[in-house]
């Protein structure tokens, strides 16, 4: 007799935000196409739309939040420290963009933002994110598993990490003045990690190409870990044998650790994990382990017991 | 009453300093009422509170220097009130935090008692409540003049305590934090050079300008120090590069700067109230 469990974030259809984004994929690389034959854009507030195919197996069980939050509440330390970078963040350039791929690999390389659209296998996530300060949302990626990307340098069997590294431009981050600060915003995980099909970069989101609030041109998120693991405008990924020291693990190491893995009953120093406050709306709701996608994830930890996961 | 002098008469200027006091409450209740507190409301308003609560405090504080320096005896009549919207200002933040938990008490109790904190903003608390309980006019005879005086010293560990609270629930940020240990770091040092009754002389002040912005800077570092990994030389240097905006130092200096000058702004010969004790 089939034993039908429901996991903790699954809902009924009804309560899921209908699918109105989803295109066929020769229409997401149309949309690729079409940026790439657009004059320099005028303003990323008016991104151009990025459609996709959504994958339904990530169900967020939970409904979308309000675009407007979502980009209008944004921790980028770059613009500065509080969440109302949204403005300022638009005079970051997202075109042209790079990004090296490089370290240990058999075929470094440098990748156009175009490129990527137009190459990679994009598709639509509604994904989870739990903030480490104790909030969440639920965003519309649209992007491609890492794992897509790394297929082409091909990582060395000797590399054992990933790492993201965030543009620092003096010019436009009026935050890289406080010069105290471990710039460039540096990131990590494991390869094996990083394999993992929920491991996603980003390059947009709502149908649009990325704001760069949100970490545009492209960014990263593993939604079952605290955001702050996820890498926003990233420049560079580099493989590499040495675990990265990140930004917020300099900073403050006994708050921000390497693995950050969301867990309700490992509080932070100064809050407890346990609830989260759903953007945008008045709900505080019971955290998950792993952030609800523990049964994707979970595996990669066995035997690592003695690691400090969740933190 | 607020609004009356000691004489009993209506003050204007009493008057309009305790409307005001109800201002930051008036445009918070505003900003909740409209939803333009953010999309985490509960939050913004328990800062917004928390805020006003730690600047009234220090406000509360400058009024000495305030009177000595302008040498307005006036001004000493706002201090009760200030205190005590202090204290209300830190109820409101102590109720808005409860309502971000649901109004879940049980669970408010357990973390101010978990985090450290939030167990160090408590008992600030507390003894606010004591300051602003025995700020009623039979409160203050019953205890005497002395006896007052000497319980209500206690506003100094209490705004010291709230300044730790404030600093330790920043995130790695501390400039707000320490702008405001620093222009603490002034009300202390006043109270140290002040001679008996008086504001001390323009040198005097000058010097603490300059002290005071030493010590925020000394905070400051020592913060970085002890408590993050980030490198307290790179602060300390920054002080020097106001591109990013002035650094805590720098305001407090000029803060400083600025009540000196007032010192140094000629006597006003025309008494306005020669029979002022
Ligand atoms: C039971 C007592 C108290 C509780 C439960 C409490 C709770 C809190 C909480 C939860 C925060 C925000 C932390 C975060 O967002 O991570 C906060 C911030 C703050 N609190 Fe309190 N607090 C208490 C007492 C006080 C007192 C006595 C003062 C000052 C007189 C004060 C001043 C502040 C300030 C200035 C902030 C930071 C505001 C900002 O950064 O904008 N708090 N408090």
């Amino acid at each position: 007799m089939p034993i039908l469990i429901r996991r903790g974030w699954e809902i009924p259809e009804a309560r899921v935000t209908p699918e109105h984004l989803v295109f066929g994929r020769r229409k997401a690389m149309l949309a690729g196409a079409g940026l790439l034959a657009a004059p320099a854009m005028a303003s990323a507030q008016e991104a151009a739309p990025l459609r996709a195919m959504r994958n339904t197996r990530y169900v967020p069980g939970r409904d979308i939040t309000g675009e407007r939050e979502a980009t209008t509440f944004n921790n980028y330390y770059e613009f500065g420290s509080d969440k109302g970078i949204s403005r300022p963040a638009q005079r970051l350039p997202q075109r042209p963009w790079t990004v090296k791929v490089e370290g240990m690999v058999e075929t470094p390389r440098e990748f156009g933002i175009e490129d990527l659209l137009r190459t990679m296998p994009l598709e639509e996530r509604v994904y989870r994110l739990r903030c480490v300060e104790a909030w969440s949302m639920v965003v519309p990626w649209t992007g491609f598993p890492i794992s897509a990307l790394l297929e082409v340098v091909k990582p060395l069997a000797s590399a054992r990490y990933v790492v993201f590294e965030t543009a620092a431009i003096p010019a436009v981050m009026p935050g890289l003045r406080q010069s105290w600060y471990p710039w460039p915003y540096i990131e990590g995980c494991t390869v094996a990690e990083a394999a993992n099909d929920l491991s996603f970069l980003v390059v947009g989101a709502y149908g649009k190409l990325l704001p760069p609030q949100n970490g545009g041109p492209i960014r990263f998120h593993q939604p079952w870990k605290y955001g702050f693991k996820a890498g926003k405008s990233i420049v560079r990924i580099t493989l590499t044998d040495r675990r990265p020291v990140s930004f917020w693990e300099q900073i403050q190491a006994s708050e921000y650790g390497f693995w950050a893995n969301v867990n309700p009953e490992v509080a932070h120093p100064r809050w407890s994990q346990a609830s989260e406050r759903v953007l945008g709306t008045n709900a505080r709701i019971p955290t998950q382990l792993f952030n609800g996608y523990g049964e994707f994830v979970a595996g990669l930890y066995t035997g690592l017991q003695n690691e400090r996961l969740w933190a | 009453m607020p609004w009356r002098d000691r004489t009993g008469a209506f003050s204007p200027f009493k008057a309009v300093v305790f409307a005001a006091l109800f201002l930051p409450a008036l445009l918070l209740a505003e900003a909740a009422w409209t939803a333009t507190l953010g999309p985490k409301p509960w939050q913004a308003a328990t800062h917004d509170s928390g805020t006003w609560a730690i600047r009234l405090l220090l406000l509360s504080l400058a009024i000495t220097p305030a009177r000595q320096i302008l040498r307005q005896a006036r001004i000493a009549e706002l201090r009760r009130m200030i205190g005590v919207a202090c204290f209300a200002y830190v109820m409101l933040h102590l109720v808005i935090y409860a309502g971000d938990l649901a109004f879940d008490w049980l669970k408010v109790a357990s973390e101010i008692l978990r985090r450290i904190y939030l167990t160090i903003g408590f008992v600030a608390l507390l003894g606010l409540a004591a300051l602003a309980a025995t700020s009623t006019d039979g409160a203050v005879q019953r205890l005497g003049g002395p006896g007052w005086r000497r319980l209500h010293r206690l506003a100094y560990p209490i705004a010291a305590l709230a300044l730790v609270h404030f600093t330790l629930q920043s995130k790695a940020d501390v400039t707000e934090p320490m702008l405001m240990a620093g222009l603490f770091a002034w009300l202390m040092g006043y109270r140290l050079v002040a001679p008996q009754g008086g504001a001390p002389s323009l040198p005097v002040l000058l010097a603490l300008a300059v002290a005071a912005a030493a010590a925020t800077a000394g905070i400051e570092f020592a913060w970085y120090a002890l408590a993050t990994g980030i490198n307290p030389w790179r602060v300390l240097e920054a002080n020097l590069d106001v591109t990013f905006g002035l650094r805590p130092a720098l305001w407090v200096g000029i803060a400083g700067l600025g009540a000196a000058a007032l010192r140094a702004l000629p006597r006003r010969r025309t008494a306005r109230r020669p029979a002022e004790a």
